[in-house]
């Protein structure tokens, strides 16, 4: 009977050695996935109570910082000193109910690296700093409030970039909500409370909503023409009252609902500068679906752009346009099909102001170290060329008699050349989206914006993009400016 | 290993299990209390008492069961202390009253001998049954034992004393009866079992008459899984069968039979039965049924993945997290908190333990006692089997006490006497 006793025992250990390999692969090979997943809470709850890096903008405002629990001199309490102000751009990080923007995308540059994981030991055997690292960000803070003040009250977004290098000035949503209020026990109820507010401060309307771009889309369109040949700003086009939409009886107006100039004909820069549907609508057609699309990529549309977070992509979606010239003519004033996020519009403005490079938008700086060394430190980066350097300047041009003349009068800015671009969309009637993308100064561009409000903001179904994003535009504009002068 | 070297480990496990019980405490934010001293205690007198009373009735047992046992109790018991204190009150008793009745075992066998076990075959299959079929009795009827359903398996009894009531898995006795019957049934009647074959091609088959017995036990274990829906009870008796009846005669045939009949009843099992299913899918994939079947497994996975290789220490990992922790999943428990270094010294100590078993079983020179120090050896490396591996989703998740760590008092009283019988089995044939 020792034959078959022994084959048993033999078979139960081949058995016990195949717990021991599935161990090995849980506890050891696997480890650090299955510690990082994000269904494990384990890694918040351990994070919870621990020091973790500062996140400051350049200034030194701190938007993030861990101070001592005084309840247990072991742990540690995360505060955002800033509250709702950054809260799309900081995000949380809690126990309770995860992480969000930057402390999620750089949850591993901010943790403290003193928990014994392996990988952690291995470093640390290496001479590796435990301490953990800390984030510095490019918001401009002053402007960072100042457009957050600007938009108290209403839903919407600002963005700002820095036109030369890509570097995001202002990232702000709104309405917002306070992230302390997502640390600690009541967690669970306050997101649930911010998640149930009719007016979703949850929502990040700055770079992962999309909205109907309006007229401010004129600029694509605009580029794509001079940029094609097919168009240049003193092209003459006819100045009809509607303009009909092929293979069908419906039409397009202006917004006034008269001509665009006399009736007669009227010029691309013109119908530009009084952002004329009829001319703009009937353009988009004879350039085609294909030219306007492959501008839109350029600038960005259709395509995942790098972000420490997932951003919406916009879109512009040129094969199903190809076919179907209505809508494209609808699209080609920035309704119907073609849907953006603002840090696009802003991309748009930053590349018509950069002589129509493309850059890399860029929200963090640098990552440095508790002794203050850089550890990676953001250059900026081209991803594209939306147009040639001429017809930047022609569109430039264009958008300049736009501020001087035209729609965005109200973003004009005493003693500084101002470009931009205002935009109406109505989705549902009633609530326009209201739109402003610019940038100035005109001869050295340091700030390229974009200003969408929802509903018309304070003036409700009568606002305009020039009305109420332009103004907000350039106050805003003004005083990055002035002080950027001042200090 | 000496003899003399027992009471040193035995003292060295209490040692451990009081040094555990100690971190949680610090881990708690509290100073050490009067649980270090009754962990200490409890575990140093229950394992050492079962040792004294192997000088007293079974001298010539073999040194090297009880020590890896002791530890692997300590572990369990810091675990259980750290995720439920008050459990782990209740534990303690089981613990000292399963040495007891090991005690009492060792005593009996000691005056009557071993063989003693053989006289009452026919009751104790009897006894075997009527204890499986225990947890079918009435929830709500008059009688002092009542029928408990948990956690959608009915396996517990209710015994009401009036004063004190009592929560009891009979099956975990049953089990050992169970072995002892089929040991005694085997050793007699091993010729007719091997006697004739029929041979179809290379394949010897038994005759169809001789797979009678089989057929009968297969059909018992699915009645346990339809009426108890028990997966793990089901499979584990069905399997210790096989394997003693496979031992007892050595013909391949009855495992091949037996592999055959485990495999039309498992896929049978599997379209009829919804729990069966969720378990199925749940080991394939846990991740995907993250919200669901898969949750346990998965935060199991998760835990111990967290703990890697040290751990975090006892009381600073989450292992709440996981459903049942103290009973099915406290090697998941142990992996977040011991880390690689703890769940190996674990897996160790059972291989150990494991393997003195099967010593005991190759070196009886009695076919009783052979047969019954493999049945019991099988048993215990089995069940730890099945729930380690339904933890590590090498097999589907049954739920199985993980023997002497899992919380619960019938499995640790079951063990015990397991144990008993394998330390007698191996002072008789030493001996002889």
């Amino acid at each position: 009977m020792n034959g078959p006793i022994r084959r048993m025992a033999s078979l139960l250990f081949l058995g016990f050695g195949v717990l021991l390999g599935a161990l090995t692969w849980f506890q050891v090979l696997g480890a650090d996935g299955y510690r990082s997943d994000p269904r494990n809470v384990r890694t918040a709850i351990n994070i919870s109570g621990k020091e973790r890096g500062l996140i400051v903008t350049g200034d030194g405002t701190v938007l993030a910082r861990s101070n001592p629990d005084p309840a247990d001199p072991q742990a540690y309490l995360r505060e955002y000193p800033e509250g709702p102000m950054f809260a799309h751009v900081v995000g949380y990080t809690s126990r309770l109910v995860g992480d969000s923007g930057l402390e999620s995308a750089y949850r591993d540059e901010l943790r403290s690296r003193r928990d014994l994981t392996i990988s952690d030991v291995i470093a640390a055997l290496f001479g590796r700093d435990l301490r953990p690292e800390n984030v510095l960000v490019t918001i401009d803070a002053d402007l960072q409030r100042a457009a957050a003040e600007a938009l108290e009250g209403n839903r919407g977004a600002v963005v700002a970039l820095d036109p030369s290098t890509g570097a995001v000035l202002a990232y702000v949503s709104s309405p917002s909500f306070d992230p302390n209020a997502f640390l600690g026990a009541p967690a669970v109820t306050n997101r649930q409370a911010v998640l149930d507010d009719p007016a979703e401060p949850i929502r990040d309307r700055a770079g992962t909503e999309l909205f109907p771009p309006g007229s401010t889309f004129k600029t694509v369109v605009a580029a794509a023409a001079v940029e094609s040949g097919i168009a240049g700003p003193e092209t003459a086009f006819d100045d009809p009252v509607v303009y009909e939409l092929p293979g069908s009886t419906a039409t397009i107006g202006n917004a006034d609902g008269g001509p665009c100039g006399d009736g007669v004909s009227v010029t691309l820069q013109t119908a530009f500068v009084r952002s004329c549907n009829t001319v703009f609508a009937g353009l988009s057609v004879r350039i085609g679906a294909g030219a306007i699309g492959q501008t839109a990529t350029s600038f960005g549309f259709d395509r995942a752009i790098e972000f420490p977070w997932a951003l919406a992509e916009s879109r512009f979606p040129q094969s199903e346009l190809a076919d179907d010239p209505a809508a494209l003519a609808q699209s080609g004033i920035g309704e119907r099909d073609v849907r953006v996020t603002p840090l696009q519009m802003a991309m748009v403005a930053a590349a018509a102001a950069n002589e129509g490079e493309v850059l890399q938008p860029y929200i963090v700086s640098q990552v440095f170290d508790a002794d203050g060394n850089a550890r990676e430190v953001s250059e900026p980066r081209v991803i594209g060329r939306a147009m040639s350097p001429a017809t930047a300047v022609v569109l430039t041009q264009m958008m300049e008699r736009v501020v001087t003349s035209g729609t965005a009068q109200q973003a004009s800015i005493t003693g500084v050349r101002v470009a931009g671009k205002t935009g109406t969309a109505l989705p549902e009637p009633g609530q326009p989206d209201v739109w402003f993308i610019g940038f100035a100064p005109v001869d050295a561009p340091q700030i390229a914006i974009a200003v969408l409000l929802e509903d018309g903001g304070p003036l409700g179904e009568s606002g305009t993009g020039g009305s109420v994003a332009a103004p907000i535009a350039g106050t805003l504009m003004e005083r990055y400016l002035i002080r950027g002068d001042s200090g | 290993m000496t003899r003399d070297l027992q009471p040193t480990l035995i003292i060295g496990a209490a040692a451990l299990a009081a040094f555990g019980v100690s971190l949680v405490n610090f881990a708690a934010q509290e100073t050490v209390n009067a649980q270090v001293g009754l962990t200490f205690g409890t575990v140093l007198f229950a394992f050492g008492g079962v040792f004294v009373a192997t000088r007293r009735f079974a001298p010539e047992a073999v040194p090297h069961l009880l020590p890896p046992i002791a530890v692997i109790a300590g572990f369990g018991f810091v675990e259980i202390f750290r995720l439920n204190p008050y459990r782990a009150g209740l534990q303690r008793w089981w613990l000292l009253i399963g040495a007891g009745l090991a005690t009492v075992v060792l005593a009996w066998i000691s005056r009557n001998g071993l063989a003693a076990l053989r006289r009452y075959r026919n009751i104790q299959l009897l006894a075997a049954i009527g204890l499986l079929v225990l947890p079918m009795l009435p929830s709500d009827g008059p009688l002092p034992i009542r029928g408990l359903e948990v956690n959608g398996s009915r396996l517990w009894i209710e015994i009401d004393l009036y004063i004190v009531q009592l929560n009891f898995q009979p099956g975990e006795v049953a089990k050992l009866l169970f072995v002892i019957f089929l040991a005694s049934y085997l050793a007699d009647r091993q010729p007719a079992l091997t006697g004739a074959h029929r041979r179809i091609g290379r394949l010897t088959l038994p005759e169809p008459r001789q797979l009678g017995p089989l057929l009968l036990v297969w059909l018992g274990s699915l009645g346990i899984l339809v009426s108890q829906r028990d997966l793990g009870a089901s499979l584990l008796l069905f399997l210790v069968f096989v394997s003693m009846l496979y031992v007892a005669t050595g013909e391949g045939g009855y495992l091949v039979g037996g592999g055959v009949l485990i495999a039309i009843g498992g896929v049978a099992s599997w379209q009829v039965f919804d729990h069966v299913q969720r378990r199925v899918s749940a080991w394939l994939d846990p991740f995907a049924a993250f919200e669901d079947a898969g949750y346990q497994v998965a935060q199991g996975i998760f835990g111990m993945g967290t703990g890697s290789l040290s751990g975090s220490g006892p009381g600073l990992g989450q292992p709440e997290l996981i459903p049942n922790a103290i009973t099915d999943f406290v090697f998941a428990a142990v992996g977040e908190e011991f880390g690689f270094a703890g769940t190996v010294a674990v897996l160790g100590c059972y291989a150990l333990a494991i393997a003195t078993g099967f010593g005991i079983a190759l070196r009886s020179r009695d076919r009783f006692n052979k047969l019954l120090a493999f049945g019991l050896t099988f048993v215990f490396a089995l069940q730890t089997f099945l729930i380690i591996g339904g933890v590590l989703r090498v097999v589907p998740l049954t739920g199985i006490a993980l023997p002497f760590m899992s919380y619960g008092g019938s499995a640790l009283v079951g063990n015990f006497m397991l144990i008993a019988l394998l330390l007698a089995v191996s002072h008789e044939e030493a001996s002889r």
